[in-house]
């Protein structure tokens, strides 16, 4: 080899990884958004990607925003942490993109927004629940739904009302789940309820006899269990089996899937749990957007599917007030506004850290989840107490 | 030769002058699988002993080089030493034992020290954060951390070159031909083997521990998945193995190839990577390299 070719080589390389496009000024807003497409959290992504179209094709068929029409550049993420970091900085620094939204799941959002705050773009994270991340002093993220701590307020709360006095607080070893148990804690103590026993077990964990033996030898009047899907499936099946009978017991992530009920049958029934949105909540518009989702998508939307949708209309929102995309216009109306959408309401304090949205908890009652918590988003009253395993 | 190396290394030098963030990251990236696949081939493509846990010095490097940036406050590049330190520690305590045995052990014990480590990150929660994850102040270092990186890409490639243009090196290659033979010439194959994962062990434990600096931010599943094990295995394979530079062609040439495809087909992604492998084992067991060094005269130690 001559030394030239190696030359023209390494600067054939260099253009093709770093070529920069130029962006035309006055074509659609581009909204770059990385997403779990494919990975750990595929299914979840998908639907809040799902989210993210409908409100695309939503602002487009009013006009637009600011005149122009909006385009969503979308990448994949695999669900990795590494991968949403490299995918920001390409839709920052070569896609040009004109506006930024979050991913998928906090512990990507974590690092995706290092990314953002560098470059100083607004990223509205509308599916990043723990509040550590808002909590940083970070200026240009802002969060949707309501935080991990809250998700057993529900629970607590009705178990206080009727004079439960002891709770045992169990879950998985994640980002996620830690922080909805430890906002179990706190608030059962707030509440004046004794935590009689807390324990966390290992993501993947199949086998719950032993903490379970343990639970029941403190008999508690409440099991709040943070989970996610399979650990809550696991979980009830084996209390059933080792007769393990509290006044009430609610689970979190999991509970609310129609595969909950369907794997657990009657065994689900009285089991209380907790979701960020339902199609049934009385939020204007709200089943008029489940017809249309499932019309255009051929499925169920899930709260990630609402969050993203409703993120993306709240980012749209404070654009249009700012009239304006730059960063510290729309910092500025996102810190300040207040609105209502499918998904429930948006207001944030100081840190962009989501004060008025509200989870609601339902309780699994003949085949159905009935919203029970709180009041006035209530369609029913909770079956309380729960029956022994014996009598369902 | 010589030439030709300086001038690509002069060029990438320039690279951050003229390169968008996202550009500098991307080849960033490609240092870094630089290092990891031409760190496999130090021990798995020259002795033959397959290492299915590469990746547990990665996650190792990680978490020293975060804990000690977060708790103690050090310097991040003093960091990233530490990170390969530890790497080092954990090559011993793991090499120790394993390579005294011939045969699959030491395969099936790299596979197994990745979840434990994994296992000890999550319980560990006061040093580690647990499954909390650790997150890192924010620090804009791309470009110094790309650097660092290009010179631990350039100083594994650099070290594979003396290796394998050494007696040392030509001895580990005997225990890879057969090692009952390499003992009868009279190789303490067991030293030379863990001498061979130890080298083998710092380059990765250094870019697990840049890595973690330049995202701010790891948790135990990014930082031990099995998925990064099989990426630097299949780029060293691809570019091929043995060899010095079959890990830096692989690392470029499949990098740049997963960022187009990624981009734009998602889904086809892993069932290309299936492909690679069968494909390499099947008609190219030697790689590309290997390839070309078959068919035309190419010295044996590029």
């Amino acid at each position: 080899m001559t030394s030239k070719a190696p030359t023209a080589l390494a600067v054939a390389l260099a253009l093709a990884v770093g070529g920069v496009m130029p962006a035309t000024a006055q074509g659609p807003i581009r909204i770059g958004a990385s997403l779990s497409l494919t990975g750990t959290y595929a299914k979840l992504g998908k639907n809040q990607h799902e989210g993210y179209q409908l409100c695309e094709k939503e602002v487009n068929g009013k006009g637009g925003l600011l005149g122009r029409k909006v385009q969503f550049v979308v990448y994949d993420d695999q669900s990795m942490p590494a991968t949403a970091v490299r995918l920001y900085e390409k839709l920052i620094t070569e896609d040009m993109v004109d506006a930024i939204m979050g991913p998928y799941s906090s512990p990507v959002t974590e690092a995706a927004v290092n990314v953002t705050e560098k470059y100083k773009k607004v990223m509205v994270a509308p599916l990043a629940a723990t509040t550590s991340i808002f909590k940083k002093g970070r200026k240009y993220i802002f969060m949707v739904i309501s935080p991990a701590e809250v998700y057993l307020e529900g629970l607590v709360d009705m178990a206080a009302k009727r004079g439960l006095k002891t709770v045992a607080v169990v879950n998985e070893d994640t980002l996620f789940s830690k922080a909805a148990a430890s906002g179990a804690v706190e608030l059962a103590k707030k509440k004046g309820m004794q935590v009689v026993f807390t324990e966390a077990y290992p993501k993947g964990n199949t086998d719950f006899s032993a903490l379970l033996t343990k639970i029941k030898a403190a008999n508690p009047d409440v099991i709040a269990a943070a989970t996610y899907f399979d650990d809550a499936v696991a979980l009830t099946r084996q209390m059933k089996e080792l007769n393990v009978n509290p006044k009430m017991y609610g689970v979190t992530v999991g509970g609310d899937l129609p595969e909950f009920y369907d794997t657990l049958k009657q065994n689900a029934e009285y089991i209380y749990g907790a979701t960020q949105w339902e199609h049934t909540l009385p939020y204007a518009g709200n089943q008029e957007w489940f017809e249309s989702y499932k019309k255009e998508f051929a499925h169920d939307p899930s709260y990630h599917s609402a969050a993203g949708y409703a993120g993306c209309l709240v980012y749209a929102e404070a654009a249009k007030r700012a009239n304006s995309l730059d960063a510290d216009k729309v910092r500025e109306q996102l810190l300040k506004l207040e609105m209502r959408t499918i998904f429930g309401d948006y207001k944030v304090d100081a840190d962009g850290f989501q004060v008025a949205h509200k989870m609601v908890t339902f309780q699994w009652q003949k085949e159905k989840k009935v919203t029970v918590w709180p009041d006035d988003l209530s369609k029913g009253k909770p079956l309380f107490p729960t029956p022994a395993w014996t009598g369902r | 030769m010589a030439a030709a190396i300086l001038s690509v290394l002069a060029a990438l030098a320039a690279y951050p002058v003229v390169g968008t963030g996202y550009g500098v990251r991307s080849v960033q990236q490609i240092f870094m699988w630089i290092a990891l696949a031409g760190s496999w081939n130090l021990i798995s493509g020259l002795t033959g002993y397959v290492s299915f846990g590469h990746v547990a010095f990665f996650g190792a490097g990680a978490y020293a080089g975060a804990i000690l940036v977060a708790s103690a406050g050090w310097p991040w590049p003093l960091a990233a030493l530490a990170g390969g330190a530890a790497a080092v520690v954990l090559a011993v305590v793991i090499g120790y034992p394993c390579l005294r045995l011939k045969g699959p052990y030491f395969a099936i014990a790299m596979l197994g020290l990745n979840e434990v480590l994994r296992a000890l990150v999550s319980y560990f929660e006061g040093l580690t954060g647990g499954g909390n994850g650790l997150s890192l102040p924010t620090l804009d270092a791309s470009v110094p951390i790309y650097y660092v990186m290009g010179v631990l890409a350039v100083v594994v490639t650099a070290m594979s070159w003396l290796i394998v243009t050494s007696r040392f090196g030509l001895r580990l290659m005997t225990i890879r031909e057969d090692e009952v033979a390499a003992e009868a010439m009279g190789i303490d194959t067991f030293h030379h083997k863990l001498a061979a994962l130890l080298l083998s062990a710092v380059g990765p434990g250094v870019a697990g521990a840049l890595m973690a600096r330049d995202q701010g931010y790891i948790e135990p599943i990014s930082v031990f998945p099995l998925a990064i094990t099989v990426t630097m295995i299949v780029m060293a394979l691809f570019g091929g193995k043995g060899t010095v530079f079959g890990p830096v062609l692989g690392a470029a040439a499949l990098f740049v190839a997963q960022e187009i495809v990624w981009a734009r087909y998602p889904y086809v992604h892993p069932l290309l990577f299936g492909a690679i492998i069968v494909g390499v084992v099947l008609l190219m067991p030697r790689g590309v390299l290997g390839l070309l060094q078959q068919r035309y005269r190419l010295p044996r130690t590029i």
